[in-house]
């Protein structure tokens, strides 16, 4: 065969396998594949495959005591390496977590290598034997290439459609499954060097390609289980959150109720002193009762239901209900907390809910541990604006805080374990551009704002 | 002197306001003044252009079938960034923090009483009084900052240092007692404030005023307020130089 001939082989096989990878690893992470991921991609992994090959050259050579093992070592190398790249690859171009990037390209890569495997020996085994090589080359190297690429495509496809990324991300919600998930994706990815060591004069038939096809059948349908199953108690653990928020809805309601019963207690008693008064004529006892009680109802009701309307206008829900918890646990502790939201509050800014929610329960928490032990005050400002949302959170103090110190990671007032929050909240905003964020004192009050732009319809 | 402005729609409460302003400006012998009255929103602003800033304003809350006082608020302050507002409002549950926060607004005067309105307003014009007297003559040099429509004027002596930060060109302002993150270059500040700021090191400027020491071995520079900021090889080349 030409060298020409070999050399186009070899890159279609390369061209084909990585594609094939990186469509897959981008469908498990939920994504669609981009021009320049790709072209970043091809470079990491023709950069990531030679120093793999120099690397294992030089580590397990014909002369070290490794040299037995070559062939395993190499792969195991060589593998590794080209998962890691692609999944920093994910990391950086998609914004997912490196593990998630990691695992889906080492399951990615075993799911195609499989494919690939199974399809190539037999054809191997199956195939007659042609007089022309090129024929037969094609065969057994270009078609299991060429189908494990369509498995890959078809497989990303219909993960992205599934919304297969939702349970796989769940599944690195412990630290403990995560570690488990990536160590179970990495054997898999030896899983035909380990075959093939223990196994070297294994003869390819029907019963091998039924186990493989099932092998990969089981893990996608475990990997799915454990993503769901993960998912489920996700969903109780969010469910059962509304559900407190919701009580603590409710037990402002029934304050509320409490008050109302009692104020008309009160009016049914000051109205029958009043008309006694009416009756006797007594016009100056009647101008004083009016002086006394003109506020009488705004100090009796009026934060009450103020705080609801307040509430009422946050259109978000999420953030209503971390407000209403934030504001009940504020009530627990004695705090006095204050809400005003003028405007109703839409979800069209810059920010995603999630991370907004996040962001605000920072500045909240911080607010409620920073206030003094008597007579904490926190306040909390939404305002919607044409162009932009404007959220104020304040507090008063014990101590005043050193906005100084505050700008370096981890400052805080409290020792040793709080201080995280503010430093994943800078992250937090790093992510979005055009933010304004300020902090400064005013009055005896620490005050913490954010202006985030709104999205442009 | 300072202008004063009165705005609200009933003639009744802004008479009566006028009065108290004024007997008030009279006891207090403050520099401000005249006292003028808009019944409507559009006419205030007509009027602010016409006089210097910054100015007192007493604004009502809500005004029907027009802009809401927020607004009003709003559209004063982009002329008068410095100005002082006080809101007027019929009952005590409106949304000052909203209007303190936002607006930096001074305080809110309680329709009614005579005499616990003219408590209010003495308060209010004692309180303007001071920081006036706190404040710097004006005369300094200031940096304009422009967040989303808004144009913020900082005083340059206010300002300690700015710092980049790693992500997406954001830079962090150091004030004295305040901090503000907002998308910007360094480049652009080091040429806007020009030659009394440093570039101590790539990702800081400083303000020369607020240099209390540069430590050549530690490579590090300390300000009065006791922070400090890394120095550069290329900076320290420089102060060599100058020595």
């Amino acid at each position: 065969m030409s060298l020409g001939f070999r050399l186009s082989v070899v890159i279609i096989v390369f061209i084909l396998i990585g594609l094939a990878m990186f469509w897959l690893s981008v469908g498990i992470v939920g994504k669609k594949a981009r021009i320049r991921p790709i072209v970043i991609y091809a470079v990491c992994s023709g950069v990531s495959y030679l120093l793999s090959m120099f690397l294992s050259m030089w580590l397990f050579g014909e002369n070290t005591v490794f040299a037995d093992y070559f062939n395993v070592l190499y792969s195991l190398v060589c593998y590794t390496i080209e998962a890691l790249a692609l999944g920093m690859v994910i990391w950086k171009c998609y914004d997912t977590p490196l593990v998630q990037g990691v695992t889906a390209s080492m399951l990615s890569h075993f799911i195609i290598y499989t494919a690939d495997n199974v399809v190539e020996q037999a054809a191997a085994t199956y195939s007659p034997l042609f007089d022309r090589k090129y024929f037969y080359t094609f065969i057994t190297i270009v078609i299991p290439k060429l189908w494990a690429f369509f498995i890959a495509f078809a497989a990303a496809y219909v993960l992205r459609k599934s919304g297969f990324y939702r349970y796989f991300a769940s599944l690195f919600s412990s630290r403990l499954r995560t570690v488990l998930l990536m160590a179970v994706s990495f054997l898999l990815m030896f899983v035909w060097e380990i075959i093939d060591y223990f196994y070297p004069n294994a003869e390819p038939n029907a019963l091998y390609a039924v186990f493989f096809f099932s092998l990969i059948a089981v893990v996608l349908l475990w990997v799915q289980f454990m993503a769901m199953y993960t998912a489920g108690q996700e969903k109780i653990h969010i469910q059962e959150e509304t559900i407190s928020q919701q009580r603590a809805h409710m037990e402002l309601l029934e304050e509320l109720q409490q008050e109302i019963r009692a104020f008309r207690h009160d009016v049914t008693n000051l109205f029958s002193g009043l008309t006694l008064q009416a009756q006797e004529g007594d016009l100056d006892g009647i101008q004083e009762f009016m002086r006394k009680t003109s506020s009488y109802f705004d100090e009796k009701l009026g934060n009450e239901i103020k705080q609801m309307d307040c509430l009422n206008n946050i259109r978000i829900y999420p953030i209503r209900s971390l407000l209403t918890t934030k504001l009940a646990a504020m009530r627990q502790k004695h705090m006095q907390g204050v809400l005003e939201v003028l405007y109703p509050v839409r979800e069209s800014q810059m920010m995603e809910t999630a991370d907004m929610l996040r962001g605000l329960g920072i500045l909240i928490d911080n607010a409620m541990e920073a206030v003094p032990e008597k007579d904490g005050q926190i306040r909390l400002v939404m305002l919607q604006e044409e162009r932009e949302l404007y959220i104020a959170v304040a507090n008063n103090y014990e101590a005043e805080p050193d906005l100084n110190a505050l700008s370096e990671k981890g400052y805080t007032t409290k020792g040793s374990g709080h201080g995280t929050g503010l430093s994943s909240y800078r992250k937090i905003l790093s992510r979005y551009p055009g933010f304004v964020a300020r902090t400064y004192l005013k009055d005896g009050f620490f005050v913490q704002e954010l202006r985030m732009p709104m999205r442009t319809a | 002197m300072i202008p004063v402005y009165i705005c609200d729609d009933e003639q009744a409460i802004s008479e009566r306001l006028k009065k108290i302003i004024s007997d008030q400006i009279m006891i207090l012998d403050g520099d401000m003044g005249p006292v003028r009255v808009a019944d409507a929103p559009a006419k205030l602003l007509k009027l602010q252009r016409q006089d210097t800033v910054p100015a007192i304003y007493f604004l009502d809350i809500d005004f029907p079938r027009q802009i809401s006082g927020l607004a009003l608020a709003q559209e004063l302050r982009r002329y008068d960034p410095r100005g002082f507002i006080v809101f007027i409002t019929a009952h005590g549950d409106l949304a000052f923090e909203t209007f303190r926060l936002r607006l930096e607004a001074l305080d809110y005067i309680v329709k009614g009483d005579y005499n616990a309105m003219s408590v209010r307003v003495r308060d209010c014009l004692v309180s303007i009084q001071e920081r006036l007297r706190n404040e710097p003559s004006g005369q300094g040099r200031y940096c304009t900052l422009k967040l989303f429509d808004t144009v913020r004027h900082i005083p340059v002596e206010d300002i300690l240092y700015f710092e980049a930060l790693g992500y997406k060109h954001t830079l962090r302002l150091h004030l004295v007692n305040e901090l503000l993150e907002f998308n910007s270059s360094l480049d652009h500040f080091a040429e806007q404030l020009g030659e009394g700021f440093w570039r101590c090191h790539r990702g800081f400027l400083v303000n020369r005023e607020h240099i209390r020491a540069v430590y050549m071995k530690e490579q590090l520079v300390e300000l009065d307020t006791g922070e400090k900021c890394p120095l550069s090889r290329k900076a320290k080349a420089a102060v060599r130089e100058f020595k």
